[in-house]
Order: C-alpha cells, then sequence, then structure tokens
C-alpha cells in the first residue's frame, strides 16, 4: 500500500514538473477557457447571479430540502437580476427569469470545464505517447490502477487550476455572487469535475494512440458525463439563482455517478493501455 | 551452446535441469488485426547468454522482443522468464527486465538526471542519484547531465535511453536496435556497454540490422522471417552471407 502510494506520488510529481517546465498544457487550457468564457458571455449579453434578497431562503452547505422543488424559482425569486438589461431591451424581447436567468452563466462555465478538461486530458496522456514512455511505464513492476489513479490526480490538478483561472473571469462577466454560498460551489464543482476526469482519464488513454484523438476524446466523453453537468447545473441553479438550499438527494447523485465513473474506468484502465 | 531457438522445423534441446532458462518461449504465436505476426516461434535460452536477432523488415523482432517484454502478450504459446510464467501480473518478473526500443521512452522535458532517477525510483531503487551518475559516465554523458532530453540529439538520447534501461540492473536485457541512430564513438561506446553486461553474466537479447556486428557481439544467432525462426545457431559458426542469405530467401 505504501509503495504503491509512492509510485502515485512519483509519478503525479513528474507529470505536474513536466507540466510546470513546459507549460504547455496549462497555457492552452486556460487561453481556451477563457476564451470560452468571454466569447459565449459577449454573445448571451452577460446574465447576473445576485445572492438572496433579505429574508430569502437562506443557503446552507447541505439540507435535506424536498426533492420536488421546483427547478426554475418564481419571477419573485430572482427579483435581483440583472435590472440594467432588463431595463434597457425592449419589454417583448427581456428574457424572462424562468427561461434564461443564470442557466447561461453555469452552462458557460461548464463548457469551458469540459472543453478545458478535455485538453488536459489529452496532453497529459501525449506526454506519455511522445517518444514511447508509456511503454517503459508498461514495462514497470507498478500496478496499471496506481497508473490511472496517478493520471487522475495529475489530470484533476490541472483542472483544478483551471477552474482557479477561469471562475472568476466568469464571476467579473456575469456579475456572479458567489459570496453567500462559495463552499457550496466548490463543492459541487468540485464532486462533478472528480467523475468527468476519471472518464476523461480512461478515454484518454484508450484514444491517445489514435490519429483521431483529440475529437474523438470529446465524442466519447461528453455524452458519458452528461448526467454529471446535468445535475451539477441544476444544483447551482437552484442555489445561487434560485436560492434554495443544497440538497443532500443532489449531493448523493454526484457522489454515486463519482463512484461508479471512478470504479470502473480503474477497472477498465488497464484493457484500453497500448504499449 | 546455450541457446537454443527453433521453429516448427529445427528440434529445441531441453533445457538444463540445474539453471531454469532466463527465456523459455515454446510455441508462440501472435495475430493481430487477422494478420500472424509471429508463429511457433520457441526459444530457449539460459542465463547469461547474448543472442542476436536478425531479420529483414517486418519479419517481426521488435514483435518478438515486445512479448518478451510482456508488453504484447501472445495468442498462442507459453513464455516463462528465469522459470516464472510471464504474464499481467508477473509483477516481479518486470523487474527483472531491461527494455531498449526504437523509441527513447524519456520525457524530454525532464533532465537526463531527473529522467534516470526517475525510472530508478520506479523499480524501487533507492541509490538512484548515484546509479544515474554512474551510467551516465558510462554512456559518456556526464558533462550534459543537467540538460533537458529535448536537447540532446538523436545519438545522444539513444545512449540515455540505454541508460534508462539499466538504471535498475536488470538479469535480462532487451535491445531493439541500440545501435540506431548511433554515430561511430557511440556505436563503440554502447558495444563496449553490451560487452561490459555479457561479462556480467546478465542475458541480452540484441535485434540488429548489422549482421557482420552481431556475429562479433553475440553467443548465438536467430534468424527471424516472416514471424517464424529460420535459422538459430552459434555465432561462431555463421558467416555475413550465410545469414543474409536465410534473411532474404523467398
Amino acid at each position: 500500500m505504501i509503495h504503491a502510494l509512492r509510485t502515485i506520488l512519483l509519478l503525479t510529481g513528474k507529470d505536474l514538473r513536466i507540466e510546470a517546465r513546459s507549460r504547455q498544457t496549462l497555457g492552452l487550457v486556460i487561453v481556451l477557457g477563457v476564451l470560452i468564457i468571454v466569447v459565449l458571455g459577449l454573445g448571451l449579453g452577460g446574465e447576473t447571479f445576485s445572492p438572496p434578497p433579505p429574508g430569502d431562503a437562506q443557503v446552507a452547505p447541505v439540507a435535506s430540502a424536498p426533492a420536488s422543488q421546483p427547478a426554475s424559482a418564481p419571477a419573485t425569486q430572482v427579483a435581483s437580476a440583472p435590472a440594467s438589461r432588463a431595463a434597457s431591451a425592449p419589454a417583448e424581447l427581456a428574457p424572462t427569469p424562468q427561461a434564461g436567468t443564470g442557466f447561461a452563466a453555469t452552462a458557460i462555465l461548464w463548457v469551458a470545464y469540459l472543453f478545458g478538461g478535455v485538453l488536459c486530458f489529452e496532453k497529459t496522456m501525449a506526454m506519455e505517447r511522445n517518444d514511447g514512455a508509456m511503454a517503459a511505464l508498461l514495462a514497470a513492476p507498478i500496478d496499471h490502477g496506481v497508473l490511472f489513479v496517478a493520471k487522475l490526480l495529475s489530470n484533476l490538478a490541472l483542472i483544478f487550476v483551471l477552474v482557479l483561472v477561469i471562475t472568476p473571469v466568469a464571476i467579473l462577466l456575469f456579475n456572479f455572487d458567489l459570496s453567500f454560498a462559495p463552499w457550496t460551489f466548490a463543492g459541487v464543482t468540485a464532486l462533478s469535475l472528480i467523475g468527468f476526469a476519471a472518464v476523461g482519464t480512461l478515454f484518454a488513454a484508450a484514444t491517445s494512440s489514435s490519429r483521431l484523438a483529440g475529437g474523438l476524446l470529446s465524442v466519447l466523453i461528453f455524452p458519458i458525463c452528461l448526467p454529471v453537468v446535468v445535475t451539477s447545473t441544476k444544483m447551482l441553479l437552484s442555489v445561487f439563482r434560485d436560492h434554495q438550499p443544497l440538497t443532500s438527494e443532489g449531493v448523493g447523485v454526484l457522489v454515486a455517478f463519482d463512484a461508479v465513473y471512478l470504479v470502473v474506468s480503474w477497472l477498465a484502465f488497464e484493457r484500453v493501455l497500448e504499449p | 551452446m546455450s541457446v537454443v531457438a527453433a521453429s516448427s522445423n529445427v528440434v529445441p534441446a531441453s533445457p538444463g535441469p540445474a539453471a531454469p532458462c532466463a527465456v523459455q518461449a515454446d510455441k508462440l504465436a501472435l495475430r493481430l488485426d487477422d494478420r500472424t505476426i509471429l508463429k511457433n516461434v520457441t526459444l530457449h535460452l539460459a542465463p547469461g547468454t547474448t543472442l542476436a536477432l536478425l531479420g529483414a523488415n517486418g519479419a517481426g523482432k521488435s514483435t518478438l522482443l515486445k512479448v518478451l517484454a510482456m508488453l504484447l502478450h501472445p495468442t498462442g504459446g507459453t513464455l516463462r522468464l528465469f522459470g516464472q510464467p510471464a504474464g499481467p501480473l508477473a509483477g516481479a518478473l518486470r523487474a527483472r527486465l531491461g527494455i531498449i526500443a526504437h523509441q527513447p521512452m524519456l520525457y524530454r522535458d525532464l533532465t537526463l538526471t531527473e529522467n534516470l532517477r526517475f525510472f530508478g525510483k520506479l523499480y524501487g531503487r533507492s541509490d538512484t542519484a548515484a546509479r544515474a551518475a554512474e551510467l551516465l559516465d558510462r554512456v559518456g554523458l556526464s558533462d550534459r547531465a543537467g540538460d533537458l532530453v529535448k536537447t540532446l540529439s538523436r545519438g545522444m538520447t539513444q545512449r540515455v535511453a540505454i541508460a534508462r534501461a539499466l538504471m535498475h540492473d536488470p538479469d535480462l536485457l532487451l535491445a531493439d536496435e541500440p545501435f540506431d541512430g548511433l554515430d561511430a564513438p557511440s556505436v563503440r561506446t554502447t558495444e563496449n556497454l553490451l560487452r561490459g553486461l555479457r561479462e556480467q553474466g546478465k542475458t541480452l537479447i540484441v535485434s540488429n540490422h548489422d549482421v557482420r556486428q552481431s556475429l562479433e557481439l553475440a553467443d548465438e544467432v536467430v534468424v527471424l522471417r516472416r514471424g517464424a525462426v529460420v535459422l538459430r545457431a552459434p555465432a561462431a559458426q555463421l558467416t555475413v552471407e550465410s545469414v543474409l542469405a536465410e534473411m532474404t530467401r523467398a
């Protein structure tokens, strides 16, 4: 066990050292993430999230709220939606809170996480493919499950740096006020990204020897991660747009998906590796 | 002599009961995408032997080395290394193998020392700094120890790859064209390295295109043609012409 942990640290440390030295992956991923947020944000005109009005429902870290709570809140609950924008737009063109407010910001953030993440997965695996280093790892006396965990940790580290950089951009652009539940946002995002990274690590290994690696990876990962993305988006909307408390059911769904993705990816990883 | 390799038309000698064969491959076969890559390859190799693996391009030399390195799993036959069955779970056996391939198997954004120490630690060595320094000295690259691999020439990279393969002091070295891309002084350095390993009692399997060099370096020669062993003999009994004739026979 200690040997496995030491090997995981060795492998992850190697990945991060290479990344810190070359900055190839992070440079690309961050530029891509920021571009996605800015382009889509400008295109959609910028939605806003705001803290709950005084006396409105308080957001608890995790509460057992009724699962039947509607996803789209009544108009009174989003009274603080973009007043300036609504005022400047013709009445018939102004988005209704139920239809658009907040959804765009959460969705755009996820689009940036997804595409940035795919680039991370692709690049960290390409590092092993270049010059045949993967064959040297496969020939070494290490468990291939250890390889999976190490690569997953490397990917997660890169994705969390991506999140740390591009989320503030979204906060600025969308007036996305996280101050009333920052840990809720961090928790939901982290839980979602763990499952996403597990699937991404598996499929990056499976497709890395293909000429279609990049495009193929997106096509394979996005549908599989859809449940996590949808659940996460709904939870964030519920908290930040509708000002509802975080439900334990939602967290449970994310944890369940994470567990399934992690175990299946870990088991399948060995079968998709090629020297 | 200590090596016996045979195809279906050559009767393999049985290995001595005292020391287990370093390599004991029986009727190895490999089919990939409905194509036969290896067929009926039998190879018994005693510890301490140097075997030259010869054959034209596409004869199956690299594939056979990958199978022996447990990087590819044969679709037929059995493989035992040092008396133990080889397979995906043979972690301890992997620690006894060193591999030199067409690609250097190095990280170009790490320095020479970082690469060697990384692979040394992966094999559980604790004295990686000293071992890396010793090997870099042996391949004549001590002065470049702190440089990134991507700054090296092709030949220098190949020498680092040889050092990487020796980091954990393997008992069996599988070298796929180790002289590829090397200049004349580097070829001499590598030849001396291989001779040194042979004198230490290591088992070597070296694939090579240079027949004359192979006959000088090896104890035994095996020629592969279309995935099958067509010739095996002690190197001393062979001439360049006879080997070339076997390699190119239709």
